[in-house]
């Protein structure tokens, strides 16, 4: 039974950071890390909202999410004022707005702890099922498109003259993003999606120099991580969310002291 | 080849372009002049289509809106932006910054075809950083950098080419080379080069017809018919002093204020 639940765990957690792993290539490579972690905490919002009302389900975390991300990317696109400020006013309305939904509920630092740290040791069949699904649209979409968004990286120009559907990609990257990080929210929680935005590509950077081997070693560290957290997680009787970021931390610390040998 | 009419381009009521008419002819090398802010990058890409303004007036490549020239003729536009807006940290290698225009599904698992790869070397040689194909892009000097982005534009034989800037960063001895090779290709290629340059006596030396912009189009003709020393004192202001040289040198310029 036990291990039932922890390989149920272990392959959600895989496929969902895995997943994020290869998203996180182009949110640290534009340097939109603070958009994608404006929209993981906006997604905050609409969970708690969820559990005020007793719905269980992803739909209301994914519109709230959904919608929040467009008008983060919107505003990164049009970027007239500060676009920093305008995700940071999001960002902290939602966290805020949750908050303050979460304490009319009952169990408030139980829910609190649950969004903020996951619980993926909880994984039911309906979270594998959807989770597989996401994965694979997911992985199929970013796949596909890579070279359009590699391009996109490089010279949002020259892809609008090589024929890329700039603004299509561009939304429905944040789109996917989105629902892949509420689903993600629910199993390892915000924290440890705030990690897996970030930490896979640089210890990618850290430890390769070309695309395809950055991808490759960023998608292995957060297999590794995964792995490595939730059986020291369960040994050791922790929270497996926070073991998971601690491992990845550790290895992302690995990878600058091996840069720094190397060079 | 490229016919732009009452083109009027406004941003928050300032005008950033006012009434330009012009024609490029089909195999014309051109020269467009002028000092910063004078229009020249949002001139280019109102002729790309890439404008994200309204603006008034029409621009035509063959007949065609730059879009549906483009659907037709993908790949046959060689764009060189200006150097700063290109992303130059992206771990990729040389090679792969020359190819990077090809897209195709599920690129992360593909590899250059060996047609792809003679092209990109046979360019890269040709602006002199073939031994440099393996090299990250970010390890690239500057004017390296703008050698491999003109092999980029060069690597689907394009009808046009239009190039912002390409002398930035780039040495003058290596700058009059890359002009020869432009010329050159536009002469034994039929190839249309519009180019943006703040290389006033290169530029002159050349081009067949030099445009001078400053939001308005003060001159368009061929190199020859043009009065410089006038023009010059119209679109930079009265801070620049040209001298003309007799037989040596066509038409050098001193500027005592700073065009850049
Ligand atoms: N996106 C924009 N928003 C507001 N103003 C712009 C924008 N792009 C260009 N401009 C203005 O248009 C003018 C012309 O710019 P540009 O075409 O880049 O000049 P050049 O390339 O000749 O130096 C400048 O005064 C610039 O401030
Ligand atoms: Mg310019």
């Amino acid at each position: 039974m036990i291990w039932d639940i922890l390989i149920r765990a272990a392959v959600v957690g895989i496929l969902l950071s895995v997943l994020l792993s290869v998203m996180s290539y182009f949110v640290v490579l534009r340097k939109m890390t603070f958009a994608g972690v404006g929209i993981a905490h906006s997604a905050f919002g609409g969970i708690a909202l969820s559990f005020l009302l007793g719905l269980g389900g992803y739909l209301l975390p994914i519109v709230f999410s959904v919608l929040s991300s467009l008008l983060i990317a919107f505003m990164y696109k049009k970027g007239k004022m500060s676009e920093d400020s305008a995700i940071d006013v999001i960002f902290v309305f939602s966290m805020a707005f949750g908050v303050f939904i979460l304490s009319m509920s009952d169990g408030y630092s139980a829910n609190m702890l649950g969004i903020l740290f996951g619980n993926i040791l909880s994984v039911s069949y309906v979270d594998f099922i959807l989770s597989l699904f996401v994965f694979v649209f997911g992985f199929l979409f970013i796949a596909y498109y890579f070279s359009h968004f590699q391009l996109m990286s490089y010279n949002e120009e020259l892809a609008y003259i090589s024929g890329v559907r700039v603004d299509v990609l561009y939304y429905m990257f944040w789109v996917v993003l989105s629902i892949i990080i509420v689903l993600a929210i629910k199993l390892i929680g915000i924290i440890l999606v705030n990690a897996f935005l970030v930490l896979p590509t640089l210890v990618g950077l850290n430890l390769a120099k070309n695309y395809k081997n950055i991808v490759f070693v960023s998608m292995l560290s957060s297999t590794i991580s995964i792995i490595a957290g939730i059986s020291i997680a369960y040994l050791l009787d922790t929270p497996a969310g926070a073991t998971i970021v601690l491992v990845f931390i550790l290895l992302w610390v690995f990878s600058i002291a091996y840069n720094k040998i190397k060079t | 080849m490229i016919s732009i009419e009452h083109l009027t381009v406004k941003c928050d009521n300032k005008i950033i372009l006012d009434d330009i008419s012009m024609d490029i002819k089909k195999g014309e090398f051109v020269g467009i002049l002028g000092p910063n802010g004078a229009g020249k990058t949002t001139l280019i890409k109102a002729i790309l289509g890439l404008l994200d303004f309204p603006y008034q007036g029409s621009v035509k490549i063959d007949g065609l809106s730059a879009k549906e020239y483009m659907k037709i003729k993908r790949g046959l536009i060689g764009y060189l932006p200006q150097h700063a807006i290109v992303n130059w940290n992206m771990p990729i290698r040389v090679i792969d910054a020359v190819l990077i225009e090809n897209v195709k599904p599920f690129g992360l698992f593909l590899k250059h075809s060996k047609r792809d790869m003679a092209a990109a070397e046979h360019w890269l040689s040709v602006f002199g950083v073939a031994e440099y194909k393996d090299t990250y892009i970010r390890e690239l000097s500057g004017g390296q950098q703008q050698r491999v982005s003109l092999a980029r534009c060069m690597i689907h034989n394009p009808e046009l080419l239009i190039l912002d800037e390409p002398n930035t960063a780039i040495d003058a001895v290596y700058n009059a080379k890359m002009y020869e090779i432009l010329k050159e290709l536009s002469r034994k290629n039929n190839m249309t080069i519009v180019m943006v340059s703040h290389d006033i006596g290169a530029v002159t030396t050349y081009v067949d017809e030099v445009m001078c912009l400053n939001v308005k189009l003060h001159c368009h003709g061929s190199v020859k018919n043009i009065d410089f020393a006038t023009v010059f004192k119209e679109v930079y202001g009265k801070d620049m002093e040209i001298v003309i040289h007799g037989n040596q040198c066509k038409n050098c310029v001193v500027n005592k204020g700073s065009i850049r």
